[in-house]
């Protein structure tokens, strides 16, 4: 078993008609023993810009605090809200400087851009960015929600079918993984503001 | 201007170059499963990998770069369209293939020396200058850096193309091929390789070693992407120039199941909060502004 | 009395760019995964008046030729080129080093740099860096002092004089041979014929050698680059 399923996630992010939305699960185990059902994956940067982080539950919370920090800077520095494009850079720089020994966390950044366009990219562990136009997943179960995504993902959705298309690729994908689960959240994206939604999901 | 905007000096800048804080413990995580005292798993993650096939030759009047958009995390593939073909100056281009984040990161640095190199002696690059930055940093590495590149460009010598391994050995040559689908790609150019080319045959060859690798190396695949540099300093990108493997076209074509459009209320929601937008960040708006006491 | 001098594991510290190859010699060590060889034939001649310097043309990473006509002979000054075999990229780094630290040293001393002098510079740094490299080097040249002369550095970093080398994996086939053809004195043409034949023969029996050979005739006056091509070999598949 590899050090990036010892705590367990599934996380996906997913574009739809100018809106975005990430979703993640809720568990923290310790390999099979669970330890918590309500485990924060994804982060908020602003607001237009979540974070989510699958991998080692520690390098995970570490990081968040990283960015909160340098967010936090940019932001006094700058008078200005990062944009994604930035925000992907900087995070890339960070893990890459660890390239000999690295955080084992997968990033996906899911946000909206400066034009209020859906922007959506992955990093590996030392920061290899690859940027889509539909969707991304990482975790445990990201075979599964590979499939999942691949199947159900259209261009242009709205935002409460988008909602509807990215909880059931979660559910349907944590409930065939036995180290993620235990509900949901979403949160979708938009101009306006992000809806957050919790997920009722299997508790096995 | 606040008082926020202050330049970092000297003393507080943050020290550049890789950080080791968590090979130590990184390599106890991977040490520790051996042990029977603990059940921590040994393997340690692999970073991304770009199975390739790059290419690139020398024609007529300048260079054709070539690399396929498939990269792979193990079996899966993690990116169907990824760009491989890396700018390093206006008429220099480099295919990278190896570890995805390596290729991309060391390319970066390389680039933006030349860039400074290009400000500081206002004279054109030059092909040899990439090719003897990147092999020293790769020979420093060891090889721990895994970046294979296929360095090409015009400059005022002509055109070069320089094959670039990652323990930092270096190769002048008139086509050469790299990654997992480089013996596809090198029966191509062994066949049909010619001094002088034409731009169009070049493109041509390049195209169908490239396709070579898609088709006949499983850790190649998806799009084609060319890059001609000629001798008169122009660029032509031929960004997805070869889309043998699109599937939009087909999936429309295809009766979406009406299971597949999720309805709303499918799925069953516990809690809703809304965070309205608020934008911008920190503005001077959002501050007061007091008159400095002079 | 005794105490234990053994540090707990946690305290010694770990280089991730060494650690893999601790404790090997650089004539136990061998090449990295991946790692391009010039597993080669190399050899240099001194004639009466200067150096015949040869090579076979083929890299190879394992069974797959990463180049079939690189070239293996480097400049090092005007009048001194070298031979390279072992690892591409320690040669390749190498001879970088030295061509450097002699374009200096002739600059400095506005004189025209001793095949001796360039022959220790490469021995120094082979001798010094033994643990992390992997060259075996045949520095060979003309300079107004000796003449011609030919200087073996092989692998652990020692450097030897002598009137002809041999280097390289391909080098043990052909040894009898070399031994039995080479005598003192011999003429430009003559070392020329000989290094060819030497060399072609080592490429037909050496798996890691092959391709074209590559010469340079180095003399007062100058260097002659000359490559003979794969199908005009005088032993071999077209030739015998």
């Amino acid at each position: 078993m590899s050090i990036l399923e010892y705590n367990g996630a599934a996380i996906i992010a997913m574009t739809g008609s100018n809106c975005v939305a990430i979703a993640s699960d809720n568990r923290l185990g310790i390999q099979y023993q669970t330890v918590a059902m309500d485990f924060r994956k994804i982060f908020r940067m602003n607001d237009s810009l979540y974070v989510g982080l699958a991998g080692l539950a520690t390098d995970v919370q570490t990081l968040d605090q990283l960015l909160r920090f340098r967010m936090g800077l940019y932001e006094l520095r700058e008078e200005r809200e990062m944009s994604p494009e930035v925000f992907t850079n900087m995070l890339s720089n960070l893990l890459y400087e660890k390239r000999f020994g690295p955080y084992f966390a997968e990033p996906i950044i899911a946000g909206l851009d400066e034009k209020n366009m859906p922007y959506l990219a992955t990093m590996d562990l030392i920061g290899a960015i690859s940027k889509t136009k539909d969707f991304v997943v990482a975790g445990t179960a990201e075979g599964n929600m590979y499939g999942m995504c691949e199947t159900l993902w259209k261009p242009d959705m709205e935002k409460e079918e988008l909602f509807e298309t990215i909880s059931q690729a979660l559910l349907a994908s944590v409930d065939r993984d036995a180290l993620s689960g235990w509900g949901g959240v979403v949160h979708l994206i938009t101009p306006e503001g992000v809806t957050t939604r919790h997920l009722k999901g299997r508790q096995d | 201007m606040s008082e926020f905007t202050l330049a970092p000096t000297a003393s507080t800048a943050a020290p550049t170059g890789f950080s080791f804080d968590l090979t130590h413990r990184n390599a106890l995580i991977e040490s520790s499963s051996s042990t029977s005292s603990s059940n921590i798993p040994a393997k340690l993650p692999k970073a991304l990998k770009t199975g390739t096939t790059i290419v690139g030759l020398v024609y007529k009047n300048g260079i054709v770069l070539g690399a396929d958009t498939r990269s792979t995390n193990d079996t899966t593939v993690a990116d169907k369209n990824c760009q491989k073909i890396h700018y390093i100056a206006p008429n220099i281009y480099c295919c990278g293939a190896g570890t995805a984040a390596d290729t991309e990161k060391t390319t970066d640095a390389i680039s933006s020396q030349m860039e400074l190199l290009r400000l500081n002696t206002h004279s054109e690059s030059r092909v040899v200058t990439a090719c003897t930055l990147l092999k020293r940093m790769l020979f420093r590495y060891q090889g721990y850096i895994s970046a294979a590149l296929i360095l090409g460009g015009c400059d005022v010598d002509g055109p070069h193309l320089y094959q670039i391994y990652p323990h930092g050995s270096t190769g002048k040559l008139p086509f050469t091929t790299m990654g997992s689908g480089s013996l596809a790609a090198i029966a191509v150019f062994e066949e049909g390789y010619k001094d002088d080319l034409e731009e169009g045959e070049a493109v041509e060859l390049v195209k169908r070693a490239i396709l070579a690798g898609v088709w006949n190396d499983l850790g190649s695949g998806s799009n084609v992407d060319t890059c001609v540099i000629r001798m008169d300093g122009s660029v032509e990108h031929g960004r997805n120039c070869v889309m043998p493997n699109e599937v939009g076209e087909l999936r429309k074509k295809v009766r979406r199941s009406d299971v597949l459009n999720m309805r709303s209320g499918t799925t069953a929601v516990l809690g809703e909060t809304f965070r309205k937008r608020m934008g911008g960040g920190v503005t001077l708006e959002d501050v007061v502004v007091t008159e400095m006491e002079t | 009395m005794s105490y234990s001098t053994a540090l707990p594991t946690h305290h010694q510290t770990h280089n991730p760019l060494t650690d893999a190859y601790h404790g090997k010699s650089a004539e136990t060590r061998h090449l990295k995964p991946n790692e391009l060889s010039t597993g080669t034939t190399i050899m240099a001649i001194a004639f009466s008046s200067g150096v015949v310097l040869c090579a076979d043309s083929r890299v190879s990473t394992g069974t797959y030729i990463a180049n079939r006509a690189s070239d293996k002979i480097s400049q090092l000054h005007d009048h001194i080129w070298c031979c390279r075999s072992g690892s591409a990229a320690d040669t390749q780094a190498l001879t970088d080093y030295v061509r450097h630290y002699l374009g200096q040293l002739a600059v400095e001393t506005g004189r025209v740099p001793e095949v001796k002098v360039a022959a220790h510079l490469m021995r120094r740094l082979c001798y010094e860096n033994k643990d992390n490299l992997m060259a075996g080097v045949i520095v060979g040249g003309w300079d107004p002092v000796e003449g011609g002369s030919v200087y073996n550095i092989p692998l652990g970093g020692a450097c030897m004089s002598m009137p002809f080398a041999i280097g390289g994996s391909g080098s043990t086939y052909i040894y009898g041979l070399v031994d039995s053809e080479f005598k003192e004195g011999m003429t430009k043409e003559e070392a020329v014929a000989l290094c060819k034949k030497a060399v072609s023969h080592a490429m037909s029996r050496d798996g890691s050698s092959g391709g074209i050979i590559r010469t340079c005739v180095v003399t007062g006056d100058g260097c002659e680059r000359e490559y003979v091509s794969g199908n005009r070999l005088p032993y071999g598949p077209a030739g015998w």
